[in-house]
């Protein structure tokens, strides 16, 4: 049976260790809300940017070999999303296991899959693997900017248009709310930019043929779609970072929460052990007592 | 009068403001916006991008590096990668910036891309020097 004084230990560095969880909560709920913020944000430059895209292809009837898909795909690019950092419960998991299981099943599918890692949790992950990735970033310790994303952006498109790979893919956690998130295989390239601006019609009516471009059209539609490409990057690095403070929040509030119910244990221990030993101090001094009668 | 929206991936400048003249620095050369302008799409430089507020005397500034503008009927939309108003700029940073490039530029032995990748800040400089007289004090 432990002592009161190490009774009175284990409580004293649960409550330290709740104060840490709690603060690490707040923090993350603080940098939670400003990534919610940054892709509030990033909405109107990307449904402007995808609406002028999708108008000016079907419009001027312009194909783009960024645009086309190929028959046959035998050449994949999997690049993986994580955090750098731990203690944000399945978070990184979820996506290791995802990947894994997803290069399990398509290595005998495909002629060539290779990785690209985002994030020090999934390299260290499959470097013990011994699968080593064509690339790979981990300093994100600051926040996701839009240059960084662009940068790596650039990487992915420079590996699809030198015929390295058929198709890149994307796997990532997207962000649904703060307490959950849904681990997501997205194709990066080719890009789809989607017919779905025109299926909302509502701006169709406004966009005439006789659109001047400046330079010419073909032009304009090259360097938006690498625009396009880059906010891509950009929107699932955000989403992934949302969620990262998500999940972190989420763990951190457990693991509070645990704390708080391992303090309530062993004070009631503690509580049981002092009364006994009263009870023992009292017994002895009364039998002493009566002894001297 | 029409409607300028000014936004870049990271932040939101300008939402649908009533305006009398825009004028962006287009592919072509500066580019005077007024109500009324055939529909066009631009790409635009890095440069000054000023536009006047509906019922107002002066012009509001900012420094656009590569971006995109549509104009249609109605409104003026312009998307730009990096956008500064006079508030961000700091003009002896700016200056700082300016000389030790020029210096890179002129002393170090640069591949294209990094050239080009220089040259251009200067000129987002430059353009930052020149709104950051009108900062509001």
């Amino acid at each position: 049976m432990a002592s009161l004084k190490d009774i009175r230990a284990r409580i004293e560095s649960t409550k330290n260790t709740q104060q840490i969880t709690k603060a690490m909560k707040l923090v993350s709920a603080s940098k939670l809300r400003k990534a919610q913020h940054n892709i509030v944000n990033m909405r109107p430059y990307a449904l402007s940017l995808r609406r002028v895209i999708s108008d000016i292809t079907v419009t001027q009837k312009i194909t783009h070999p960024l645009m086309e898909r190929k028959d046959h795909v035998k050449k994949v690019l999997l690049v993986v999303l994580t955090s750098d950092r731990g203690l944000c419960g399945a978070f990184n998991t979820n996506i290791n296991k995802y990947a894994e299981n997803y290069y399990k099943e398509n290595k005998n599918n495909f002629e060539k899959v290779d990785f690209f890692f985002i994030g020090k949790r999934g390299l260290d992950h499959f470097a013990k693997r011994k699968i080593q990735p064509i690339e790979s970033i981990t300093k994100l310790d600051k926040d996701i900017s839009y240059k960084l994303a662009a940068e790596v952006a650039e990487k992915l498109l420079k590996q699809y248009l030198s015929g390295e790979y058929d198709e890149i893919r994307l796997i990532y956690n997207e962000f649904k709310s703060a307490i959950s998130q849904n681990v997501v295989c997205e194709t990066l390239i080719p890009i789809n930019v989607g017919l779905s601006s025109f299926a909302e019609g509502k701006n169709k009516n406004n966009f005439s043929k006789d659109l001047v471009f400046e330079p010419t059209a073909k032009e304009i539609i090259d360097q938006l779609l690498v625009k396009h490409f880059d906010l891509l990057v950009y929107r699932c690095m955000s989403e992934s970072v949302a969620a990262e403070h998500g999940a972190r929040m989420t763990a951190m509030e457990n693991a509070s929460n645990n704390a708080k119910d391992m303090i309530a244990k062993f004070s009631l221990t503690y509580n049981k052990l002092r009364q006994e030993k009263i009870t023992t101090e009292l017994t002895e001094i009364v039998s002493g007592a009566e002894a001297l009668k | 009068m029409f409607k300028l929206t000014l936004v870049t991936p990271e932040k939101k400048l300008v939402m649908e403001q009533d305006v009398e003249s825009v004028i962006v620095p287009a592919f072509k050369g500066e580019l005077n916006i007024l109500s009324g302008h055939t529909p066009l799409i631009t790409t635009l430089e890095t440069g000054v991008v000023k536009w006047k507020e509906k019922g107002k005397e002066n012009y509001n500034y900012a420094v656009v590096s590569w971006g995109y503008c549509e104009i249609f009927p109605g409104g003026v939309d312009i998307l730009a990668d990096v956008a500064d108003l006079p508030a961000d700029v700091d003009a002896e940073e700016c200056k700082r910036f300016i000389s030790a490039s020029e210096k890179r530029l002129n002393t170090e032995v640069l591949d294209d891309d990094t050239f080009t990748d220089i040259s251009r800040e200067i000129v987002r400089k430059r353009a930052d020097i020149e709104i950051s007289k009108y900062k509001l004090n």
